[in-house]
């Protein structure tokens, strides 16, 4: 039993790891973009902006479950499989993108526009600011924003088992549930508890810890 | 005259449309010399930030022109405006500090946006520390900073890529009297030391008291009055500029004496009554004792007041002159020839 909860654990990290990196990979552009190319900031371009916008809302709208099945097809071709922890790291990504986006999005405009018009002020260029002065000043809001996409992460990635994806949420499903281990599905139910609850404790740690405001 | 450091001609500023169009600036126009410090003073609302954040472009103009030492900053875009703009130094009411970058390294970005190479960097950044009286500050971040400490990075900030012109945004309103006097002797130091043009706006007509040359008044977009310093305070010619002198000067007459001056019409003296002003060592010289001896006039002192503008003393003085009407009149034309700023504010007796 135990080395089924391992395996399944492991399972789970490996699926929120990969996932969580690739759509901070396009996520964190995504919304750079999306925040720059807005009304009165450094690069406003109103087409695109709307554009990105409608595509992330599109994106956020679609209840994950239905994602995991509408996009077979896409994940079979990108990856071969559409079932396995593999398979399942594919609508996982696509689903983070937009959310972490918006996390992106809403940390980036937290920031002070005096500082962004000092910078403009000094002569710097459109990439120093977002290098130099965005990124930097947004740091603990993004980590928080990251710890947040985790978390959800890790709770579709139950969802990803369930349809044979692998992890934690296939294993309470099918022994938990299905074979009446009331034992298996209470030790997953605790092992997911305790590892939102470590990523919420050490992204907000982190946070606190790189917050100099 | 040389040519001005910064001219601006014309320039007309308008934010939205239709109804909701509001006129920031009216065609102003302006001449700032080189080495002055030249203060913009107006309400919240007047134009003012808008006025100084046309000079380096953050705000563009919809019509006029622009002028920076001789480059036509209207019409500059991209890589040249970045290039001119790092030779205008700029400080803000809220600091606009980097929160994540200590002293140093908020000191050190705009030689870094600059490419200026890391050893270079560092030697302009402990002297520019030094110069701001920050030295020991150096690793702490902005949050540990009072305001008057704050202000003084963003200078030592504004002035790391040796600005022509330095544009001060409201920089001592945030700050309690007694940091702004140190952050204007500060703005003074460096006026002097390196010959710099500062452009300051201000809602506090002490800021412009305490260290400006040349000041314009600005109203509702327009620029009501400019001038010299001393000449404002001398004979403030606009609604506006007495309205800001009332807090800063006793140019304004007290009421009891507004009274006196009332009641005089009814008595049986014949004569004016004069607002007096002098500055520098005019004040030194007894004028009204000798207008007495010479001209056949009395002269009795209702209110004086002196102060002093930038280290030069102003005195104003409210004197009942009586006497001939002939003997009044030549005892007026010799203060003026004395060069003193004479304006009667009621005929008493006639």
């Amino acid at each position: 039993m135990w080395s089924l909860i391992l395996n399944a654990t492991l399972e789970t990290v490996y699926m929120v790891g990969v996932a969580l990196v690739l759509s901070a990979l396009f996520g964190i552009p995504l919304g750079i973009l999306l925040v720059i190319t807005g009304p009165r900031h450094i690069k406003p371009m109103p087409l695109l902006h709307r554009i990105l916008s409608v595509i992330i809302n599109v994106g956020r709208s679609l209840p994950f479950i239905i994602l995991l099945v509408a996009i077979i097809p896409f994940t079979r071709w990108l990856v071969g499989t559409s079932i396995g922890t593999t398979g399942a790291i594919v609508p996982l990504t696509v689903s983070a993108i937009p959310f972490m986006a918006r996390v992106v999005e809403s940390a980036l405009l937290e920031i002070d526009w005096g500082v962004i018009e000092a910078a403009q002020a000094m002569g710097a260029t459109t990439g120093q600011i977002i290098t130099k002065v965005m990124i930097p000043e947004a740091v603990p809001g993004l980590v928080l924003g990251v710890t947040m996409v985790a978390v959800s992460l890790i709770s579709y990635s139950a969802m990803a088992g369930a349809v044979g994806g692998g992890g934690l949420g296939d294993l309470a499903i099918r022994y938990g549930y299905q074979r009446f281990r009331g034992d298996i599905m209470f030790i997953t139910v605790l092992v997911l508890v305790v590892m939102v609850q470590g990523l919420q404790s050490f992204g907000g740690w982190l946070a606190a810890r790189l917050n100099h405001r | 005259m040389s040519s001005p450091m910064i001219e601006l001609e014309n320039v007309t500023k308008i934010y939205g449309q239709g109804d909701k169009r509001v006129v920031a600036l009216a065609d102003v126009s302006l001449k700032i010399q080189k080495g002055e410090i030249f203060g913009i003073i107006g309400l919240s609302g007047a134009g003012k930030s808008t006025l100084i954040r046309c000079i380096n472009k953050l705000e563009e103009p919809q019509a006029g022109t622009i002028r920076l030492a001789g480059q036509e900053i209207t019409k500059l875009k991209g890589k040249e405006l970045r290039a001119a703009r790092r030779k205008i130094g700029m400080i803000f009411q809220h600091f606009n500090l980097l929160s994540s970058r200590t002293v140093y390294g908020n000191i050190a970005f705009p030689l870094e946006i600059a490419g200026v190479k890391p050893k270079e960097r560092e030697e302009r950044v402990n002297s520019l520390m030094e110069l701001v009286g920050l030295s020991e500050k150096r690793n702490a971040y902005p949050a540990e900073l009072s305001g008057g400490q704050k202000q003084r990075v963003g200078i030592a900030r504004a002035l790391a890529n040796n600005p022509e012109v330095l544009l001060c945004d409201e920089a001592t309103s945030a700050l309690d009297p007694e940091t702004t006097k140190s952050i204007l002797r500060l703005l003074q130091d460096v006026n002097r030391r390196f010959g710099l043009t500062i452009v300051l706006i201000t809602h506090q007509m002490e800021v412009i008291k305490e260290i400006c040359d040349t000041v314009a008044v600005i109203e509702e977009g327009r620029i009501v009055e400019q001038g010299p310093v001393v000449d404002l305070f001398a004979r403030p010619r606009s609604v506006a500029a007495r309205r800001f002198m009332k807090g800063v000067l006793h140019t304004e007459i007290p009421p009891e004496i507004q009274e006196r001056i009332l009641s005089a019409s009814a008595a049986d003296r014949r004569g004016k009554t004069v607002r007096i002003s002098f500055i520098g060592e005019v004040a030194a010289r007894p004028i009204i004792s000798s207008m007495i001896r010479q001209y056949h006039v009395e002269a009795n002192i209702l209110y004086a007041n002196l102060d002093f503008i930038k280290n030069n003393p102003f005195g104003s003085l409210i004197v009942e002159i009586t006497g001939a009407d002939a003997d009044v009149e030549a005892a007026l034309n010799y203060l003026h020839i004395q060069g003193l700023q004479t304006e009667v504010l009621t005929n008493c007796g006639a």
